[in-house]
């Protein structure tokens, strides 16, 4: 059983990268919350300045950044 | 070692690995990104098979397939270098070497870069290749396009509606997009055309600020203000690292001959061992389905030079392949 992490994906309505993130997640049955920061401002601020990316995707897990759809970092970050 | 390792996982690295394991071989696609360019394509009207689909979609179902027959695939690895020793390519990766009997090379095309001061240190910070992706985060600011294609027009028109001012640079005064694309933008109160002008620079701190400017005319240089950059202006095949190896033409496409077998370079003499499929080629048209149809090719032909054998002909279908 996988331990529980807190996970937040941003992104936007268009970008393919966040449909394959989110379509990951909902593959490996793994809880997520999902931000459109073109529709929120506020988040939108709020990811660029944690971040200091203006790119998206970005996914947050546990506090940390992944910047991209980064299979690899994610199945890492999760130990899948 | 495998028999044939595979760089590229887009229509065309997919399709050889398909071709390649149904004939038995051992079969490891590495590709730096998932499904190549179809994948940032929102719409595809022109792959047999599906009246309209998703490029994700459409390369996601490619690669369950390649999938379903056991191919190995490592995303997130580049190819930086090939050498061969002994009769057989060793593969480096920035992390990990591979060996394999034969290559296919399949990585595609990645888009071009302007190649000025600041592009590297402010992408993701302000300058972007994906507007569609992007673009919303630069709500009611002011953004400039470079580019004179309808890739470049698309990008101004949908950032006409999300951002405050578009500047549209583009190096001429004419466009090679479609003119009612061009009149379209033209409409738009707030883009802003410079036109015959470059980029010379993009300033800023910790995001992107400001771009400069220089009309290839005049000379006169401007610095717009902006918060964002959207760079379109094309796309390149990244084939310097396989140039010692392979021939490759003035627009650094790897020459192939029909059996999409490559050539030493300066040689019409065909190297054994390096075979190329899909955008990489010099083949004109870039199409989703010519990079499928070379995919195939290129597996049958590696078939044979790893038998050690001559053109045979294959039919590879009516008969279920165990898995």
């Amino acid at each position: 059983m996988m331990a529980e992490h807190k996970i937040i994906e941003y992104g936007t309505e268009m970008c393919p990268w966040c449909k394959r993130a989110k379509e990951f997640f909902e593959e490996n049955k793994i809880k997520y919350k999902y931000i459109d920061v073109g529709k929120d401002r506020e988040a939108a601020m709020k990811m660029i300045e944690k971040t200091g990316q203006r790119g998206v995707p970005v996914i947050e897990i546990d506090g940390e950044f992944i910047i991209g759809f980064n299979e690899k970092k994610i199945r890492e970050k999760l130990g899948l | 070692m495998h028999d044939v390792i595979i760089i590229g996982g887009g229509p065309a690295g997919l399709t050889a690995g398909i071709y390649a394991i149904r004939r038995t071989l051992k079969t490891l696609i590495i590709s730096e990104e998932f499904g190549g360019v179809p994948a940032n394509v929102p719409f595809i009207e022109n792959y047999p098979g599906f009246k309209e689909i998703d490029g994700m979609d459409l390369m996601k179902k490619m690669e369950e397939q390649t999938k379903s027959f056991g191919v190995e695939i490592v995303y997130g690895e580049s190819a930086r270098e090939i050498i061969e020793e002994k009769g057989k390519f060793i593969i480096k990766t920035e992390e990990n070497e591979y060996e394999a009997k034969a290559v296919i090379l399949a990585f595609g095309r990645s888009p071009r870069h302007l190649n000025v001061p600041g592009e590297d240190k402010f992408e993701n910070k302000g300058i972007s290749y994906c507007v569609n992706c992007d673009g919303p985060l630069f709500k009611d600011e002011v953004v400039c396009t470079v580019g004179g294609g309808n890739a470049a027009l698309d990008a101004a028109l949908v950032m006409s509606k999300i951002g405050k001012k578009v500047y549209l640079i583009h190096r001429r005064d004419e466009f090679r997009g479609f003119e009612a694309f061009v009149n379209k933008v033209k409409n738009k109160d707030n883009v802003e055309f410079v036109l015959n002008s470059v980029v010379k620079e993009f300033k800023g701190d910790k995001m992107l600020k400001s771009v400069i400017v220089e009309n290839v005319k005049t000379k006169e240089t401007r610095e717009l203000e902006v918060a964002g950059a959207f760079i379109e202006i094309g796309s390149v095949v990244e084939s310097d690292f396989v140039k010692e190896l392979v021939k490759v033409n003035e627009s650094r496409l790897i020459v192939v001959n029909k059996n999409c077998q490559t050539f030493y370079p300066d040689s019409d003499k065909v190297r054994p061992g390096i075979f190329a499929a899909g955008d990489v080629t010099d083949n004109p048209f870039k199409q989703i389905v010519v990079a499928t149809g070379q995919g195939s090719i290129a597996a049958l032909e590696t078939y044979n030079y790893v038998q050690g054998r001559e053109g045979e002909l294959y039919a590879d279908w009516g008969h279920k392949k165990e898995k």
